[in-house]
């Protein structure tokens, strides 16, 4: 026999002797089939932040097999999915409880009307205590890293953008993220504060967490007044520092001008992709073609709404996470027409061959894209 | 609508298959259940940093008036990437000492084996001859299963022996195979156990073909292959996780996580043959389960993707590779891998060899560890994303006192990969990178032999877990191969 053959048939008659039964699962395999991509929760307690603005207590639905909660980092969001009218839409909300409560199966959102909102109305008017709802694993880069960030962390939050500060201090709080917080909150009037017992409180008892409100329209003893400044931000800088920014475009744009003045590097400040909206200069309306696996089906889209609401409005199931052109859930491949995306961020590769993100591109002609569902 | 193939999963293995079916007019399906293609070969954004993923060396490449398997592949599927000829420029630790930096070419590598340790060059010299014969009988193999051994007398003599047994053979210091053999780190098997033969047709292509590097991102390659798949009518479709493959009448029903039924006649899976069998088939497949039971997974690990905010010279990251090992033995090496903090890593500068691969006055360092079996062992995924940030901090201390170099203040962005990510992403048992360890009686040069053997009707498996085990041009060249061979029996029926 010739080496070749004596190896051929050593391998042979090793495996032979093996046992056929089958191979257990790994740790690794075991963890990772446990995770729960859609988690289904009920909404068990619903509190009036504002007039506007509601937070609703979720835990998981164990008659639909959800048993606890996936766990997540002070700052990321989960992603709703529901039925609005014949209508399938998402919406991101960023996790407003601790991480700790996660564990106990406690997860909060924070919610606050918006304008003609499809979904944020649906949830305020109809969403009773009881009620279920389909919800995604947390996901999102929008966190704190003991590796990357310094030890004093400096929050800007406009709005709703206190969402994920909250969960934050939360989490400081609770000995999972060890910082120093100030958090530099910037709203209309007194009565626009969300979460105002917890942000007293938290004053009142924190070393390491502080709340600094500042009122825009409103003149208030026991507040700051006006936009947040340079001078409001400088004395709380250490030498090295970590700035998150969350609300609307406004806001990044005076800030980036006031940390540009505080020499703070680039590398320091991190913001959440929260507000993507373009208003176009006319609204017109366009034929949008999608052509999925097995079918091709034709709807109109409009100038000031993106590929995907119209998707949406249509009643196509299409996939969709973030909303805000970064987890390339919803990627799809534009054949034809002309577009506008905004605030997107995708590897080059991508744009060069034509991968749209739905979430975030507006049309601006007749478009034909390729979805595959 | 029946298919002539479908393939499951858009890995390099998956499209250099599809590749070359669809090029031969067969009715080929792509199934993959991201939205992107590649599988463990993409790249992701982080603020302004592209990081690519696993994919980092071509070691199978060459150059125009040498080229290697796989430029010769790409000619043939008429896709034309750029890539950049790397140099030799790594730097090696120890915790016992050993400290030495190779910049060059092989002959530098050479220069510094023998200086530290005279009396290597002899041997080494032989060595890269042996290579040679190895690689072209190799060749003789795979076309034909069988050669004349008589024409390739060291081929035949060192078959059946391990790299340190044949190295010895030839007289080579045992410290200077240990340090050759660094790059059993991209191999994943201790050198006592891993088969002559499949080290060196390794180093053959790490010799004679020198290491490229794509110019471009990896997804822009990836998307080259998806552009010219489709081109030559090939289908591919995103989003359709394959849960099921049945039998039905002479064909093969793949049943997809959105309830879509597809059908082909034949399947490839650029998936292990483990994770296929144990979770897309109804029932067991006993002989299956033998070999499954006879082998062992290779290495799975944990990858920190660092964006710095500075040139990577005024760093002080002037090597294209760092390792750091226990010792320069692979199988103490391996050893002492079982705690998830451990000393062996290596880290991987891009810029050094590449100006486009991050923005202007910035660098990109990759630092990466890896485990074997149940190392990486989380139970509780609470503890999880502390235990992966734990990991990567220690890593980056590591690198920063071994090498002396402060990276930690110039980090903007980072990103940490674990086994999970990569079994999440791409359904590889154990998340492991390399596919199948290659060992004992389980090396590729045993599983290609065996090849015929171990045939099974209407599937076949390409990737980093088949024929030739991991590593992207071992991905790229099991498309090829195994869609010729199928196309092969194809003609012959007909």
């Amino acid at each position: 026999m010739n080496n070749i053959e004596f190896l051929r048939q050593e391998r042979k008659d090793i495996i032979k002797d093996y046992p056929s039964k089958e191979i257990p699962n790994t740790i690794v395999d075991d963890l990772v089939k446990s995770i729960n991509e859609i988690q289904y929760v009920i909404v068990k307690e619903i509190i009036e932040e504002t007039k506007d603005t509601k937070s609703f207590i979720l835990i998981p639905d164990k008659s639909k097999g959800t048993n606890t909660l996936e766990p997540f980092k002070a700052g990321q969001y989960i992603s709703i999915k529901m039925f609005i009218g014949d209508t399938y839409v998402t919406r991101a909300y960023s996790l407003s409880s601790s991480p700790k409560d996660a564990i106990n199966g406690i997860y909060r959102i924070t919610i606050k009307r918006v304008e003609k909102g499809l979904v944020s109305n649906a949830l305020l008017d109809d969403m009773k205590v009881g009620d279920g709802l389909a919800i995604s694993k947390p996901t999102g880069i929008f966190t704190y890293n003991k590796i990357r960030d310094e030890e004093n962390v400096i929050a800007i939050a406009g709005g709703c953008g206190i969402t994920p500060f909250m969960s934050l201090a939360k989490s400081i709080i609770d000995g999972i993220e060890d910082c120093y917080l100030t958090v530099f909150y910037s709203v209309k009037t007194e009565n626009d504060i969300i979460f105002k017992k917890d942000i007293e409180l938290i004053n009142k008892k924190s070393k390491k967490v502080k709340f600094i409100i500042t009122l825009t329209r409103e003149d208030k003893n026991d507040y700051l007044n006006g936009h947040i400044t340079k001078d409001m931000i400088e004395p709380y800088l250490k030498d090295f520092n970590t700035i998150f920014m969350c609300g609307p475009k406004e806001l990044y744009k005076s800030m980036n001008e006031i940390l540009n003045e505080l020499n703070i590097p680039r590398k320091s400040v991190h913001y959440e992709n929260f507000y993507t909206e373009y208003t176009p200069l006319e609204i017109n309306t366009y034929e949008l073609k999608i052509l999925m696996k097995n079918k091709t089906e034709v709807i109109t889209c409009k100038s000031n709404e993106t590929l995907l609401v119209s998707l949406e409005k249509a009643g196509i199931k299409a996939p969709s996470l973030c909303r805000v052109g970064t987890c390339g859930f919803c990627r799809s491949i534009l054949i034809d027409g002309k577009i506008k995306t905004v605030g997107e961020s995708k590897p080059k590769a991508l744009t060069i061959n034509d991968y749209i993100h739905p979430c975030v591109t507006y049309p601006e002609s007749d478009i034909v894209i390729r979805i595959d569902i | 609508m029946v298919y002539d193939y479908i393939i499951i999963g858009s890995g390099l293995g998956g499209l250099s298959a599809g590749i070359n079916l669809a090029l031969n007019n067969k009715k080929v399906l792509i199934l993959e259940k991201n939205s992107l293609p590649g599988g463990l070969v993409t790249t992701f954004k982080r603020g302004r940093f592209e990081f690519d993923t696993s994919l980092y060396d071509l070691y199978d490449y060459g150059s125009e008036e040498n080229s290697g398997t796989i430029k010769n592949l790409f000619k043939k599927y008429d896709i034309d990437i750029e890539t950049i000829q790397a140099p030799l420029n790594f730097k090696v630790k120890t915790e016992n000492n050993e400290d030495y930096e190779v910049k060059g070419n092989i002959e530098d590598f050479i220069l510094e084996l023998e200086n530290l340790k005279n009396g290597s060059t002899e041997s080494l010299k032989e060595f890269i001859a042996i290579t040679k014969e190895v690689h072209e009988a190799l060749n003789k193999l795979k076309n034909n299963f069988s050669i004349n051994e008589e024409e390739y007398p060291r081929f035949n003599k060192y078959l059946r022996m391990n790299v340190i047994d044949a190295l010895t053979d030839i007289n080579m210091p045992k410290e200077t195979i240990h340090r050759l053999g660094y790059l059993w780190l991209y191999i994943g098997s201790p050198l006592n156990k891993l088969n002559f033969i499949d080290f060196a047709e390794f180093m053959y292509k790490f010799i004679f073909k020198k290491t490229y590097v794509l110019r471009n991102k990896n997804l822009d390659l990836i998307l080259k292959m998806v552009n010219k798949f489709k081109e030559y009518n090939g289908n591919i479709y995103y989003n359709e996780e394959v849960i099921n493959i049945s039998d039905i009448n002479d064909l093969k029903l793949i049943i997809t996580k959105t309830g879509n039924e597809y059908k082909c006649k034949h399947v490839i899976c650029n998936l292990s043959q483990r994770y296929v069998y144990k979770n897309l088939f109804k029932e067991p497949n006993l002989e299956v389960n033998k070999l499954e039971n006879a082998r062992t997974l290779s290495m799975n690990g944990v990858v920190v993707y660092l964006g710095l905010n500075k040139n990577h010279s005024n760093i002080g990251l002037n090597n294209y590779k760092y390792y750091h090992f226990n010792n320069i033995n692979s199988l103490l090496n391996i050893k002492n891998m079982n705690s998830l903090y451990h000393n062996i890593w290596e880290a991987t500068v891009p810029n050094v060899v590449n100006m486009n691969a991050s923005p202007n006055n910035t660098t990109i360092l990759v630092l990466k560890t890896n485990y074997y079996d149940k190392t990486f062992n989380i139970t509780n995924i609470n503890d999880y994303k502390k235990i992966k940030e734990d990991i990567a901090l220690d890593l980056i201390n590591q690198f920063e006192e071994t090498f002396n170099i402060d990276i930690r203040e110039y980090i903007e962005e980072i990103e940490i990969a674990t086994p999970l990510t990569f079994s999440r992403y791409t359904n590889n048992v154990n998340g492991s990178m390399l596919g199948y360890m290659r060992l004992g009686y389980d090396n590729s040069i045993h599983r290609l032999i065996s090849y015929k053997d171990e045939i099974q009707p209407k599937i076949s498996f390409v990737g980093g877990s088949s024929l030739f085990g991991g590593g992207a041009d071992n991905a790229i060249y099991s498309g090829y191969y195994i869609s010729k061979m199928l196309l092969k029996v194809g003609d012959n029926n007909e």
